[in-house]
């Protein structure tokens, strides 16, 4: 195999990846947002369910959920899978693993925020949909930068899994390749293209970073 | 206000859980989908030109055609395969699949391979038989045939007598780990172990002595013969025309065809 086809292949293979990647974050971003504002909500029955929630989705193997969301509707209900769910099951997985982790993340940026800045905003008149969207989750999104950066990149890693339901994504190749060409090669490669991905992302959380440093 | 965001945290789920059963739905195109593991050469695998080829895929490609389906190559991760099969998100496996303890577990073709499980060593460990495996680790692919060999009753003896028989989910693995020294000896398939070493024959050793003769065919879900029959009647087709001898020439140097259509006529 030349190079350049080893190299087009794992490209093919890293937009996969990078597909997972960008759908998972679109989805789970806002969805984790939802998921902490009603794991504080007043409601009792709608925080126990969100709490049950976490704690599935953080105490199981994202591996084991790709494979109960994948073969979950033909196994419990009987439904016959059509290959074009394979995708689709792992962003759902992927999703509503990384919303869980995210909504712990907002939940601890939104308790960090000091009683006083509701209060100034009510005095100022503001109604408590306005405090939220306009002086509490600004400050937020602040704090909570670095753990979502923590997040992401483990992000970008854990697309990997996505074999366990036969899509195949960058390092399936990489290994496919490895068998039948008999080097690592492919595997360096894949590395290459994982750290610079990685970087690219960390460059751009930094400079997001930067610029809501405003007080400083 | 915080209870909207619930209600619309509800509302999201279940949407997204829609659209998810939605996609679950099947199509009704008319494809044969071959469930493989692609880091099986000579059987299923990524070729030159960095398209899946390979001696089953070869056939099962000529056999769809001839079948007037669709091919769809669909690399699944080997621990997964009885899910993929018995949920239909492949139609068969058709993977250097060994049928001996599994008669009972599939609905198979006939047999159109013969093929054994050999010990692939270092050239330089010195073993010659299988009293040299003493106190040796030994690695075999997770769910294989030469698993379910080494661990029969008949070689618990053998069994025993290894350091440590090691379990790795592919054979890819298996090999770095020899060239590496990690391991002493790989069991395997023989003409997997002949196609890894290729090239570098002074530098490997595969012992003589089978440690289970086997037999190969294309695995369906149990209970599914009538798209076992229509492929048998395919097979049997290509057996005649000599499909089957062209491409196991090709990638084995020698005819391995066993199906009674392949015997010449008496």
């Amino acid at each position: 195999m030349t190079l350049t086809t080893i190299l087009s292949k794992l490209a093919g293979g890293m937009l996969t990846s990078f597909s997972i990647f960008s759908l998972t974050l679109i989805f789970s971003l806002p969805l984790g947002l939802l998921v902490a504002l009603a794991r504080m909500s007043k409601n009792a029955l709608v925080k126990g369910i969100m709490r049950i929630y976490i704690s599935i989705m953080r105490g199981t193997p994202l591996m084991l959920q790709l494979l109960v969301v994948y073969f979950g509707p033909y196994y419990v209900f009987g439904i016959k899978l059509s290959p074009n769910y394979r995708y689709w099951a792992v962003i759902i997985a992927f999703v509503i693993n990384y919303a869980a982790y995210f909504a712990e993340i907002y939940r601890g940026g939104i308790e960090s925020i000091a009683p006083g800045q509701y209060e100034a905003a009510k005095v100022l008149g503001y109604s408590s949909s306005q405090t939220f969207v306009k002086i509490i989750l600004p400050q937020v999104i602040k704090r909570i930068i670095p753990s979502i950066t923590n997040e992401v990149i483990t992000l970008i890693k854990d697309t990997s899994l996505a074999f366990a339901i036969a899509v195949t994504e960058m390092f399936t190749i990489a290994k496919a390749i490895a068998s039948s060409e008999k080097t690592l090669m492919a595997y360096v490669f894949a590395g290459i293209f994982y750290y610079v991905f990685n970087f690219i992302v960390a460059m751009i959380m930094e400079r997001i970073e930067k610029k809501l440093n405003y007080y400083h | 206000m915080k209870k909207n965001f619930s209600v619309i945290a509800i509302v999201v789920v279940l949407a997204a859980l829609f659209v998810g059963i939605l996609s679950v739905q099947a199509d009704g195109v008319k494809t044969l989908i071959v469930g493989f593991d692609q880091n099986f050469p000579p059987y299923g695998y990524v070729g030159e030109d960095g398209e899946y080829t390979g001696y089953d895929l070869e056939l099962a490609a000529e056999a769809a055609k001839r079948m007037e389906l669709e091919i769809v190559y669909q690399p699944i991760d080997w621990d997964a395969k009885d899910l993929e099969l018995d949920s239909g998100t492949i139609d068969c496996i058709w993977n250097g699949f060994t049928m001996n303890n599994r008669e009972d577990k599939y609905t198979w073709t006939e047999a159109y391979k013969g093929a054994g499980q050999v010990f692939l060593l270092a050239a330089d460990s010195g073993v010659t038989d299988y009293s040299g495996l003493k106190g040796k680790v030994v690695a075999v692919q997770t769910d294989s045939a030469g698993l379910y060999a080494i661990q029969d009753e008949e070689n618990k003896d053998l069994l025993d007598s290894f350091k440590e028989l090691l379990v790795i989910p592919q054979y890819n693995e298996a090999f770095m780990e020899l060239e590496s020294g990690a391991i002493d000896a790989i069991i395997l398939d023989i003409d997997v172990a002949k196609y890894q070493i290729e090239g570098k024959e002074d530098k490997y050793l595969i012992l003589d002595e089978f440690l289970q003769k086997e037999e190969y065919g294309v695995g369906f879900k149990l209970g599914n013969t009538e798209l076992r029959d229509k492929v048998q009647v395919v097979l049997d087709e290509m057996a005649k025309d000599g499909v089957f001898a062209e491409l196991s020439e090709k990638y084995f140097s020698y005819d391995s065809c066993i199906m009674a259509a392949c015997q010449p006529e008496k």
